[in-house]
């Protein structure tokens, strides 16, 4: 507390003034816009809906944005794929239950788990090779990794991250878009059909087409097959 | 294959001129035939600046679907300083349905490797890429043997005929996603990442492939240009509409069979279904669905529209892929557009919140009608929700993905009517 009257307020006013010659901040948005860092993305946060599940849809947006890769994500994806990266499953507040059960000691069966087995690493080698380890082949490399496994395993993506350079977050988003690269063997077919659920086969859509267009049982239809 | 279907007589031919040949890739009888005399001409004759001028007095304007004029194009992106530019032809054929891409790059690749190579003169691009579908092998192995007949011949590689520009030609199998179809996914693809749109401007011509300003064409648009490069630009405005000239490939689908046809641009709709199998006897023409899966139902009252960009947009349907299909009156209209509206939802990127949830909302609201299940409100809501998907568009699927919708609603908002529909099984209540 002073014991000079009227200090306060000219220490006050010293301050106002100061800021007053000072350049202003405040932009007259829209006519002028403020220069925005290509990868902001804002403030990020979980949102979740109201039955309690998580809104993220693991597309990789925010990781492939985050300038010194920090951000790192499991769930289920746009192509309803259960995918959890790395670090206990306790971490992903989706796999509670699993864990729950888990810690209950009773066996809990996990697919999502078989993709971190270790595998033999010399054929993603031989194809990193064959594309010069060049991240900007990244579709030729997955399309011969997946024709070298028969599918992507996360080691094989992880080993093309660190030989390419390209971040893990940017090779999964990219192979995950791809409706012919699959992370499961061919052999999943429950979670084959999960894909196709979410993301149907052109092949469904053409049948779907063709039965919309014969009529399809509806009145006036007549079963007649089109050339 | 799916047959080329005979068109009237004086009708032009220009992208289908070479089709019947027996050996396509055999570049001796494509050369005979006039195959790279464009490129020569484009070379020798017009310069770069000369050859852009050509196709723009053409008026030649993107195959796409958008309609943009190429010479603006391809101006834009030879202004833009850069050290590389690139050159793109897109021959994905992203509709299922449609095999018109395919079919031209099958049984004329020189003519879309000759328009490439120009319009890579033209812009100063030194390396271009042909895009088609990886599942269709034969046309991968086509379009590349054209292309190493063509460089070891002089017309591709380094100092192409003594022009001192080089220009290096190579095939890019893509698959996976019916959004290649769009030129900033498909740019995506070829730099290896996720196929999801960027905001457009800048445009790929100022900031594209790598960064560097790009020409992406479709095929349709390139093989166009030897034809005006070689005939002039006065004889290509003279076909077809005045605002829109030359021809374009149209897959045909009536209920009598497919077919191919070329079809000069400005051609009555009614014209163009004509070339199709005549309707079995007793059906009657319920709707004519124009523009593949985003595409408009148009009823048979508008059937004079012109096929053009503007007049069909105008009409609620757009050129789109090519693919004209005829409705009859067996079909379920919202049966129809449920199966259009349910494929553009799930072919959604989501990239942009209104398209990814947006179309998925309405692909619910046309199921709820199908089933029976439709609430009061739907049809309101199914438009407000259709506009703001348009509105809120970042790339052209989301902004053509409501028009199924939209377009029924507009023409055929009877068939919506509950009670044209069949009732809802007894144990389902409507919410």
């Amino acid at each position: 507390m002073s014991f000079i009257p009227g200090l306060g307020i000219a220490k006050g006013m010293a301050l106002t003034l100061r800021r007053f010659f000072e350049p202003k901040v405040t932009i007259k948005y829209p006519e002028e816009r403020y220069e925005v860092a290509p990868k902001f993305r804002g403030r990020l946060q979980l949102l979740y809906d109201e039955w309690g599940t998580l809104k993220c849809e693991t597309c990789f947006q925010c990781a492939q944005a985050c300038p010194i890769e920090c951000i790192d994500m499991g769930g289920v994806d746009t192509r309803g794929r259960y995918h959890v990266h790395w670090g206990p499953p306790e971490q992903y507040g989706e796999r509670r239950e699993e864990s729950a059960l888990r810690r209950s000691g009773r066996p809990v069966p996990d697919p999502a788990f078989l993709p971190f087995q270790p595998i033999d690493l010399a054929e993603v080698d031989a194809v990193l090779d064959e594309y010069d380890h060049d991240p900007n082949r990244m579709l030729d490399i997955l399309e011969g990794t997946q024709g070298a496994y028969g599918y992507l395993p996360v080691a094989a993506l992880k080993r093309i991250s660190h030989a390419t350079g390209a971040w893990y977050a940017t090779i999964y988003g990219t192979a995950s878009f791809y409706g012919h690269l699959r992370f499961e063997p061919p052999t999943a077919t429950d979670q084959a059909a999960a894909v196709a659920r979410h993301r149907p086969a052109e092949s469904s859509y053409l049948a779907a087409l063709d039965a919309a267009l014969v009529g399809n049982g509806h009145p006036g239809a007549q079963t007649q097959a089109r050339a | 294959m799916t047959e080329i279907l005979r068109t009237p007589a004086g009708w032009p031919s220009i992208l289908l001129d070479r089709a019947d040949a027996k050996a396509p890739t055999d570049l001796d009888a494509a050369t005979a035939a006039g195959a790279f005399d464009g490129l020569r001409r484009a070379i020798h004759d017009l310069g770069p600046t000369g050859t852009i001028a050509e196709v723009a007095a053409a008026g030649l304007r993107g195959r796409g679907g958008a309609g943009y004029p190429t010479g603006k194009k391809w101006r834009a992106a030879a202004e833009v300083e850069a050290p590389r530019r690139f050159a793109v032809a897109n021959g994905y054929g992203a509709d299922p349905a449609c095999h018109t891409d395919r079919m031209l790059l099958l049984r004329d690749p020189y003519a879309v490797v000759e328009g490439l190579a120009i319009a890579a003169y033209a812009a100063g691009a030194s390396e271009a890429f042909i895009a088609v579908r990886a599942e269709d092998t034969d046309v991968v192995a086509a379009v590349a043997a054209a292309i190493g007949e063509a460089t070891e011949a002089g017309f591709l590689g380094p100092d192409v005929l003594g022009s001192g520009h080089d220009i290096f030609m190579s095939v890019r199998p893509v698959q996976g996603a019916y959004m290649l179809g769009e030129e900033t996914v498909l740019l995506k693809a070829l730099e290896g990442k996720r196929g999801q749109p960027e905001q457009r401007p800048p445009y790929p011509t100022e900031r594209g492939l790598f960064g560097m300003p790009t020409v992406v064409n479709n095929v349709q648009t390139v093989a166009a240009v030897p034809w005006i490069v070689r005939n002039g630009a006065a004889a290509f405005a003279a076909i077809g509409d005045p605002a829109s000239p030359g021809t374009v490939l149209v897959q045909l689908r009536t209920p009598g069979g497919d077919g191919i046809a070329e079809v000069p641009l400005g051609t009555p709709l009614r014209d163009v279904i004509a070339l199709g199998a005549a309707m079995p006897a007793g059906r009657s023409l319920q709707a004519v669905l124009v523009g593949g899966p985003s595409g408009g139902l148009l009823p048979p009252d508008v059937l004079d529209t012109p096929y053009t960009f503007e007049a069909l947009r105008s009409a609620g349907a757009h050129m789109g892929s090519g693919s004209v299909v005829v409705v009859d009156d067996r079909t379920d209209l919202v049966e129809l557009i449920g199966v259009l509206t349910r494929f553009c939802s799930s072919e959604a990127c989501g990239k942009s919140i209104p398209c990814r949830i947006g179309t998925k909302r309405l692909a619910e609201i046309v199921t709820r009608r199908e089933d029976g299940l439709a609430r009061p409100t739907d049809n309101a809501l199914g438009q407000d929700l259709a506009a703001d998907i348009v509105a809120s568009a970042l790339c052209d699927h989301e902004r053509l993905a409501t028009i199924p919708y939209t377009s029924g609603m507009r023409y055929f908002a009877s068939a919506f009517d509950s009670a044209s529909r069949p009732e809802p099984a007894a144990t389902e209540t409507p919410r």
